[in-house]
């Protein structure tokens, strides 16, 4: 009668045991993934912002920007990230793209053209922070920052 | 990179803390249920020098570890102790005369584990030397087929095994490792110049050059394989080469095709092989001939059903109406007397297993071979845990391969251990 005791409560603890295992085994990878999002965020992930600052005459427009994903489309179909609202724009104008931690613009043979600082762009084009881009009437600023990711 | 390290070092769960808590619990879960197993009686004799091993073993084998990589990932050796304590418990258990023979082989595993683990030549070698160590390995398989043997001695086993003095080495498994090294390596050098060819439209001319010599090899050692009607090893094997051709190519075709070629294959074996259609109609419907030839198989579902939630207890079970339950079907008796949660606990344990071997390899971003070899062996381990416990629970049609860390067998568990010590090696050297 005493061992048939001893035996359950031992199944009993060796249970206890065999959960505090998985917990501890678990937590502790829960901490790893933890630390590694950290790392990568302290290492800072490229990012972009898209700002409008009116148009040709100056004219201001509601503030709106738009943070830039890895392939952001702009245009003026509404299927496009960034909608240039402005009938000198095509339906789809141009891509911006992140390559290996550099943003780049490309014209998306568009019918009247992207200007980047003024200029009119002929093939992909590297992007700098405060580039002005124009599409039809419509200019945008670009603000490039090491951002943490999670913002 | 400087904080981060700083705060790992400062925190409360350092690398060398987290083993120690993992092996502590390790050990009690190991030493109660040892004590459960005494007091119950039905083991022949209460046997303690298995508790006294495992536990020099998890001391000596954590403070090497501790000394020699203080970097390494310090939570695949804790999870391979536990695991294998478990299984040498329940060999134990269930089949008293084999429990010392495995023993001496978990020894003899984790003394290779270590050297492996510390030993920094072991992966230069490796790669090396892969073309005489493939040679040697095939050649050991090409020796079982002359002269191979089966410990059990019935006639018409299946002789995989080659037999050196008092012991039994099976050269399959063997393979599992030199096999994994061998992709690795190869793969890892045709990796980049694919992914050049990728760029520039030209990979459809590169795909033959990364498929030639590797799948030569891989089917070369399938079809021996085949030949001694190892069809899980096969399996297994066909498995990882598919894995490891998809992650270098990263082509959809090598899936399709090798799924295609599955499908073929399973087709011709079913209607060629008599232990391929008896494994597959024993897997659609077992009832009719649940008294001869699925005896097994349901045995082993009814040793699932009567473990229940929390299982029969350890000793108080049946689990020995399953036959030859202590190797393929340890899975079974592990769920009818630790019940579902000590099947959640092994499945846990595999599956961390394999996400630490995953994230291993995902951290060596600079080097192919040591990126592919990291996941070839997880995925290895992973996939042959998958088959073994799909098949006890006829979820898959069964294949005869061992559960790693659980089953009866020193080959099995040697190779299991110097995996495990590859992927300690390669985790200390990641990023």
């Amino acid at each position: 009668m005493n061992t048939e005791v001893a035996v359950f409560l031992l199944r009993l603890l060796s249970s206890l045991i065999l959960a505090g295992f998985l917990l501890a085994l678990f937590y502790m990878i829960w901490r790893s993934l933890v630390q590694m999002t950290d790392s990568l965020e302290a290492e800072g992930t490229p990012y972009a912002r898209l700002s409008a600052i009116g148009d040709e005459n100056g004219a201001h427009r509601p503030e709106m920007s738009f943070a830039l994903l890895p392939v952001t489309t702009l245009g003026r179909s509404s299927s496009n990230a960034v909608v240039v609202d402005d009938e000198y724009a095509s339906a789809l104008h141009a891509t911006i793209i992140l390559e290996n931690g550099q943003w780049w613009i490309e014209d998306r043979e568009s019918r009247n053209g992207t200007q980047l600082n003024d200029q009119r762009i002929q093939q992909r084009t590297a992007l700098a922070d405060g580039d002005e881009i124009r599409i039809g009437h419509r200019r945008y600023r670009l603000n490039l920052t090491k951002q943490r990711a999670s913002s | 990179m400087k904080p981060q390290s700083n705060r790992r070092e400062n925190s409360l769960f350092s690398r060398s803390r987290q083993q120690w808590l993992l092996l502590a619990l390790a050990g009690a879960f190991i030493a109660t249920n040892s004590l459960a197993l005494a007091l119950s009686g039905s083991a022949a004799q209460s046997d303690w020098s298995g508790l006294a091993l495992w536990i020099s073993c998890a001391l000596v084998g954590g403070k090497i570890l501790d000394h020699y990589l203080p970097d390494r990932d310090p939570i695949l050796f804790p999870v391979v102790m536990f695991l294998s304590g478990w299984g040498l418990l329940t060999i134990a258990r269930l089949a008293p005369p084999f429990a010392n023979r495995q023993e001496v082989w978990l020894l003899v595993s984790i003394g290779a584990m270590l050297l492996v683990a510390v030993f920094p030549q072991a992966l230069r070698w490796m790669r090396k030397y892969r073309y005489v160590i493939l040679a040697v390995a095939l050649a050991l398989m090409l020796a079982t087929i002359a002269f191979g043997s089966n410990p059990s001695g019935f006639a018409f086993a299946p002789r995989l095994w080659l037999r050196l003095g008092g012991f039994y080495f099976q050269p399959s498994e063997m393979m599992k490792v030199v096999l994994v090294a061998f992709l690795a390596s190869y793969l890892g050098e045709g990796a980049t110049a694919y992914r050049i060819a990728d760029k520039d439209g030209s990979a459809k001319a590169h795909l033959p050059r990364l498929l030639g010599p590797t799948a030569l090899i891989s089917a070369l050692s399938i079809v021996m394989l085949i030949w001694q009607r190892d069809l899980g090893a096969a399996m297994l094997f066909f498995a990882v080469f598919l894995l490891m051709l998809y992650l270098t190519s990263g082509d959809w075709r090598v899936i399709a095709g090798g799924a295609a070629m599955v499908i073929v294959a399973g087709f011709v074996a079913y209607h060629l092989f008599d232990v391929v259609r008896l494994r597959v109609d024993i897997w659609l419907n077992p009832w009719p001939e649940a008294d001869s030839r699925a005896y097994q198989i349901v045995q082993s579902l009814m040793a699932f059903s009567s473990g229940g939630v929390f299982g029969t207890g350890l000793g108080q079970g049946s689990p020995l109406y399953v036959p030859v339950v202590h190797s393929d079907f340890i899975f079974a008796a592990l769920a009818e007397e630790w019940g579902l949660l000590g099947v959640i606990g092994a499945i846990g344990c595999f599956a961390v297993l394999t996400l630490r071997g995953l994230s291993i390899g995902l951290r060596h971003s600079t080097s192919a071979f040591r990126r592919l070899f990291a996941i070839g062996l997880s995925t290895m381990l992973a996939v042959q845990a998958l088959m073994i416990m799909g098949g006890v629970l006829k979820l898959i049609p069964l294949t005869g391969v061992t559960l790693p860390f659980f089953s009866y067998g020193g080959s099995s568990l040697l190779v299991s251990f110097v995996m495990i010590g590859i992927l300690i090696r390669l985790s200390s050297e990641a990023r």
